[in-house]
């Protein structure tokens, strides 16, 4: 006779599920200090960071500034647009919309970060998964900037052409709930990248003090 | 395979982006203007032809529209003399229609109503005037997040046709008989197949683009911003 399986309460479900994400955000974390503190890795940051914070304000209302950009329009008055792309990244802190803008490119750089790692160390696998969960998430986000209604946003466009211009009225939810999935897509790559990062980590410190013993022993 | 399939999905999901660029990079534009009242400068020897599709309470149409009417002379002189600019506004419901503001409807009747008269740009400027007094100099109505405009009566419109000087007993006739409903109607519905996006969104010859970026500054940031939008238009070829 098999054993009869128990089900455990919801509540405890929940906790366990609670105490699962909560250890492995603070190895996560562990593992963003660590890289932080290398130097190589925390320019790799910043200029990832600047890098996303431009594309996503760039194209935070619709493709507006592409199309400037692919105009007819002398260079020098399409350097005042990218001109203004850059100031907006800046100013845009100021709201709401500019520090989701902030927390979703922090994001994607700690992924940059995290997967570069990952590679450098042969983690295949993990390069392959964090790649490809983390570039879902960073679509979904570039998707769902902007005001769908105000004719600012990449999404509208999509929507109308997959399901006909009524799809409109529903754009704004949509939006709503792809920011949320890109929030949570790109979160939960960082914590699973970051935790198979802290085991490479945790190894590679606790292999270094019998390396230097064994080389010592060898003199 | 599960990692297949997300590359996979990965890929897809970039392809299309792309391919909805350039499908929508070729759609046609209908160059016939909907309503010769709503339309400035000179059809029959016009070099360019620029379309603002538009809702009278969409707040980023309507800063654009307030950045061209604070520099009205070099908008003259510049775009619609020296570079033979058309000007046509084609006024939608759109944000009725998709349950962003009752009053849209009631504006854009009114708006078709005026051009009946052959006083679509009194009543227009009348409208934006009173709307940046009474709410978007107060930071209502100004974007999506900021206190929305509540639905206003129908003196308030009465109020803007009188004040732009329109015939009162015509266009409370065309109001109360809803004698535009049905124009108002079948152009957004055109609008909305058209452009597969929301409002203001903007032809400018060849050059297409929706959003304006602005800051209610018309005198300043918007306008350089309508300028470059307006250049972009020129430097294009139909």
């Amino acid at each position: 006779m098999g054993k009869r399986k128990v089900k455990k309460p919801l509540s405890k479900r929940f906790r366990d599920i609670g105490e699962y994400l909560y250890d492995r955000t603070r190895y996560a974390l562990v593992t963003i200090h660590e890289l932080l503190s290398r130097p190589k890795y925390l320019a790799c940051f910043f200029v990832t960071l600047l890098i996303f914070l431009f594309v996503l304000n760039f194209f935070k209302d619709g493709d507006g500034n592409w199309q400037l950009i692919c105009s007819g329009l002398p260079l020098e008055r399409k350097f005042v647009v990218l001109g203004r792309v850059c100031i907006s990244v800046f100013t845009s802190l100021a709201t709401w919309y500019g520090l989701s803008i902030l927390l979703m490119s922090t994001l994607q750089a700690l992924v940059i970060i995290l997967l570069i790692f990952a590679w450098r160390h042969r983690q295949k696998d993990s390069v392959l998964d964090g790649a490809s969960t983390g570039g879902i998430g960073a679509i979904f986000g570039f998707i769902a900037l902007g005001c769908p209604s105000c004719g600012v946003g990449l999404l509208t466009p999509i929507l109308t052409t997959l399901a006909g211009a009524g799809a409109m009225a529903m754009a704004e939810t949509i939006s709503g709930i792809f920011t949320i999935l890109a929030f949570l897509l790109l979160f939960f790559t960082v914590i699973r990248l970051g935790y198979i990062n802290f085991v490479t980590i945790s190894s590679e410190k606790a292999t270094k003090p019998k390396k230097e013993e064994k080389d010592a022993k060898s003199h | 395979m599960q990692k297949a399939i997300r590359i996979i999905a990965v890929c897809v999901a970039i392809g299309f982006l792309a391919a909805l660029l350039i499908f929508n990079a070729t759609k046609p534009v209908d160059y016939t203007p909907w309503e010769m009242a709503m339309t400035k400068g000179d059809k029959e020897n016009a070099k360019h032809h620029f379309i603002m599709y538009t809702d009278i309470f969409c707040p980023y149409c309507d800063k654009f529209s307030n950045a061209l009417r604070a520099n009205a002379e070099e908008f003259q002189k510049t775009y619609l003399e020296d570079n033979n600019v058309f000007f046509e506004i084609r006024i939608t419901d759109i944000n009725y229609t998709y349950g962003h503001s009752n009053n849209s409807r009631p504006a854009g009747e009114g708006a078709y109503c005026a051009a009946a008269q052959d006083k679509f740009w009194e009543y227009y400027d009348t409208m934006l005037d009173k709307l940046y007094k009474d709410y978007h100099s107060r930071g209502i109505g100004v974007s999506k997040d900021s206190e929305h405009i509540p639905d206003l009566p129908a003196g308030y419109f009465t109020d803007v046709a009188e004040k732009g000087g329109l015939d009162m007993d015509k266009f409370n006739s065309c109001m109360d008989n809803d004698e535009m409903i049905e124009k108002l109607d079948a152009n957004t519905n055109r609008a909305a197949t058209a452009l597969q996006t929301g409002v203001p969104y903007f032809i400018f010859d060849k050059y297409k683009t929706s959003g304006f970026l602005g800051e209610w500054d018309a005198e300043g940031y918007d306008w350089e911003q309508a300028k470059i939008m307006l250049d972009a238009g020129l430097a294009s070829k139909r």
